[in-house]
């Protein structure tokens, strides 16, 4: 006979305010083996835990039943409360009263005390079928593995290798510093992007504890949470990272030419090359694509670095826990035909504007027009291209307002005399610190503000550019003249994030980019056990906010991995080898792929057998629904502790059905 | 009453604007974030002064009391590119037409010229006659001149089937 204590939570008034809670304890004490029944304001308090514990110690309690808010809120909560108590913490079953009852039946209060009597009904039952279980531990790897070195990854893996852990950042281009290294200024303080992401980039390199793994990609994942095997290809540079002094003797003498992808194709690199001048590491690489074979750099190099003969290289991993900060991509605004983009010379998106006064891009810090090298006298500038809208993303770029604020200032500082700036929105956001200041300067600085959208750009005879614009501030139809237009794009997934969420088992959401395992309590975690996300991976943000998630992902991993061991939640898939026919179905289904088959001999005979992964596994139980002969079974959610509970669910309503 | 547009004294007509929302099938094609690509694109704007954000504010808001009988829901030449270009996958062009067939069930006048299209239709076969078309190089070319097949009158079955058509409607 159990011995089982029901807690009933006023959550303030958000439970108490809807459900009759007394009314609730007086139905919790009809209910067979229940000894004890009370409410309380919050349960959740130091003194409502206290009151649970008393009761543990004076009523001999050994299961309890606690309604209240989600499990996800304070389970752990809860849990720690009666293991102090000295009972079994996962005794405890947890009724949610407030997510399931109060918020969502908040105008038939009568109605919503009838269920949460029947779900403490239900948790009752339940509650006298749990069993004690103890989480395991085991031992973790204290290494991390970084994934993509722009400004995030940089930042986790330079916190993460201060705090003694050692650092693998993988990088897919020949230099890290990412996207960030690309922009010219940055808002809203308008600090050179270069000057402050250089000296971390170079922190980063030359750190004891980082190994820089550039021009390499991630292949394969296996493992678990504390123990994954990462292979990574490093792919051949053709240049002896060992011997090479980054003298760039040889760039300085390759005949072959190919578009600079770092200045977005409007330059031109040579064929041995390092995307930026500040490139870290400052080692070239050779784009067999574009290169001529001519032998000249081999010549010149005075240290015999260069090596055309190089082989990829596979490398071997072993850490405890991985980063992902692949970054972004820019919407390609040729989706868009009416905005003419690559039809126009002088349509270019934001990204091209950053190169073009940046004073180390293509044109040395000169904005001009691409089409005849002149400097433009009027600029327009169009918001939300291929943002905020349902037919290509739906999402805000969140970065769109301040970077053409950024630029439109840029502008303005750059080309003396006159020069109209017309700024063509929808919604003007200026959400973070000093970002609303900033929008200030701007409307200070002769930046004309036009609330409405073109439908197309049009090209006269003579090149130039012109459209016709609704403002819905005055209410008339203008026509904007203007030597150049800028696309506000917005930042879209990578086009290689599919394959790293595949990879990783990394779920993405509908917007495209990775998973958070909570949007709100849990924002830096993917659900996958063990990988960490930084930056715009995770959705769309600007620096300082992709700064602060990756110090907090690599808390996160420190947290993780300090102790040298991890618990694992006993509440997973367990195998029962008997019943096991080995037809693999569960592993097929597993989301992630936590099930591993094995193979024995069994009476001379092998036979297959589902084994479960435990730090892998989330207990979420689809292998359990699917199994064909019942084998596999989630502890404390077996069939008989489920069945229990519908049978409570529908006692009472069939009592009444007969009545 | 929440809402009192000060120039007209208008209130809104909720009853109204769900008979609107009824024939749109929901509020989808009302689901407007003010972008105006719409009305900034409208071919119809610059002659006739169709506002084609403005109407969807107004059935959004339910001042929807003198759309039906406004002569500026006739002005639209349904070229569709608002409906094409909306990045809300809203429809102005749909919200017009469903204020027309509201004009018309409520006996509204229909403006003549579009009397003049079905008779055109009646005869012809056609919404607009064949017509000439200057070129960039400003040379006037027609059909005949740009060799393409004189078109033929309709069948002597179309007239009757249209009519049957008309009054089925």
């Amino acid at each position: 006979m159990a011995r089982i204590g029901v807690y009933v939570c006023h959550c303030g008034s958000n439970i108490a305010g809807v459900v009759d809670v007394e009314k609730v304890v007086e139905y919790a004490k009809t209910l067979p083996d229940v000894v004890t029944a009370k409410h309380y304001a919050y349960m959740c308090s130091e003194p409502g835990q206290q009151l649970i514990q008393d009761d543990i110690e004076d009523h001999k309690l050994d299961r309890i039943v606690i309604a209240t808010c989600s499990p996800r809120m304070h389970e752990e909560t809860f849990r720690r409360a009666v293991a102090e108590a000295g009972l079994n913490p996962y005794l405890t079953e947890i009724v949610n009263l407030r997510e399931q009852v109060s918020w969502a039946h908040t105008h038939e209060p009568e109605k919503a005390t009838e269920k949460a009597e029947a779900l403490v009904r239900m948790g009752v039952a339940r509650a006298r079928l749990l069993e004690p279980l103890e989480k395991h531990k085991i031992r973790v790897e204290k290494g991390v593995l970084v994934l993509g070195g722009g400004i995030a990854g940089i930042q986790a893996s330079l916190d993460l290798a201060n705090a003694g852990f050692k650092v693998y950042l993988v990088e897919k281009s020949p230099s890290i510093g990412g996207k960030m290294a690309q922009l010219d200024k940055t808002f809203p303080t308008m600090d050179c992007s270069m000057c402050i992401l250089a000296p971390k980039m170079i922190d980063c390199a030359h750190h004891p504890n980082v190994q820089l793994l550039t021009y390499s990609e991630v292949k394969g994942v296996k493992g678990s949470v504390g123990n994954f095997k990462v292979t990574v290809l490093k792919k051949p540079r053709y240049v002896d990272e060992k011997k090479c002094t980054g003298c760039l003797i040889c760039s300085e003498n390759c005949p072959a030419e190919a578009q600079s992808e770092f200045d977005e194709c409007i330059g031109v690199r040579k064929a041995i090359y390092t995307p930026f001048m500040q490139a870290v590491p400052r080692v070239p690489v050779i784009d067999k694509e574009s290169c001529v074979e001519c032998g000249l750099c081999e010549k010149v190099c005075p240290t015999d670095a260069v090596n055309r003969a190089q082989k990829p290289e596979e490398i071997e991993l072993n850490v405890g826990a991985i980063v992902v900060s692949t970054g972004f991509d820019v919407f390609d605004p040729s989706a868009i035909p009416q905005y003419g983009y690559k039809r126009f010379k002088n349509v270019i998106t934001a990204m091209e504007l950053e190169r073009l006064v940046c004073a180390s891009g293509p044109t040395g810090g000169h904005l001009t027009r691409l089409s005849d090298g002149k400097i433009p006298r009027s600029i327009a500038f169009i918001q939300c291209v291929g943002s905020r809208d349902k037919r290509f993303h739906e999402y805000c770029c969140r970065v769109g307002c301040m970077v053409t604020l950024k630029q439109a200032i840029l502008a303005r500082e750059k080309i003396p005399g006159d020069l109209k700036i017309y700024t063509c929105f929808i919604d003007l956001r200026a959400f973070g610190k000093g970002y609303e200041e900033f929008y200030g300067r701007a409307r200070d600085m002769d930046i004309d503000f036009v609330a409405g959208l073109p439908s197309e750009i049009h090209c006269a005879a003579d090149g130039s550019l012109y459209f016709d614009v609704y403002d819905r501030g005055t209410n008339k139809l203008l026509e904007v003249h203007a030597d150049l237009v800028v696309l506000g794009t917005g930042l879209v997934p990578s086009g290689d994030l599919g394959k790293i969420s595949a990879l990783l088992h990394a779920p993405r959401s509908a917007d495209g980019f990775l998973l958070e395992a909570h949007p709100k309590l849990r924002p830096l975690e993917s659900a996958m056990a063990g990988v960490f996300l930084a930056g715009v991976c995770q959705g769309p943000k600007d620096i300082p906010d992709t700064v602060a998630q990756a110090s907090g992902a690599a808390a996160k991993v420190i947290d993780l991995l300090l102790s040298g061991e991890i618990d694992i939640e006993p509440l997973k898939a367990v195998v029962d080898k008997d019943l096991c026919s080995g037809c693999r179905i569960c592993e097929s289904i597993c989301p992630f792929v936590a099930i591993e088959m094995k193979s024995e001999l069994v009476k001379g005979e092998e036979k297959l057998t589902a084994e479960v992964v435990e730090a892998v596994c989330q207990g979420c139980g689809l292998c359990s629904s699917a199994c064909p002969t019942g084998a596999v079974k989630i502890q404390q959610y077996d069939n008989k502790q489920v069945v229990t509970q519908v049978q409570a669910a529908l006692a009472e309503t069939c009592a009444e059905g007969e009545g | 009453m929440s809402l009192v547009d000060l120039m007209s004294t208008a209130k809104p007509n909720f009853e109204l604007r769900d008979r609107i929302l009824l024939k749109l099938g929901g509020r989808e094609l009302v689901n407007c974030y003010q972008c105006i690509r719409c009305t900034s694109g409208c071919t119809a704007l610059k002659l006739l002064e169709l506002k084609p954000h403005e109407i969807v504010k107004l059935v959004n808001l339910g001042l929807v009391e003198e759309l039906p009988s406004s002569d500026i829901i006739w002005t639209c030449v349904t070229c569709l590119k608002c409906v094409q270009r909306c990045p809300q996958k809203a429809s102005p062009y749909h919200v017009i037409i469903a204020l027309r067939n509201l004009a018309v069930e409520r006996g509204a006048k229909v403006p003549e010229g579009y009397l003049k299209i079905v008779s055109q239709i009646l005869e012809t076969g056609l919404a607009e006659p064949p017509q000439k078309i200057v070129t960039r190089k400003m040379e006037t070319v027609d059909r005949e001149s740009a060799k393409l097949p004189k078109i033929k009158p309709p069948k002597q079955t179309f007239q009757a089937t249209f009519m049957k058509a008309m009054e089925e409607k």
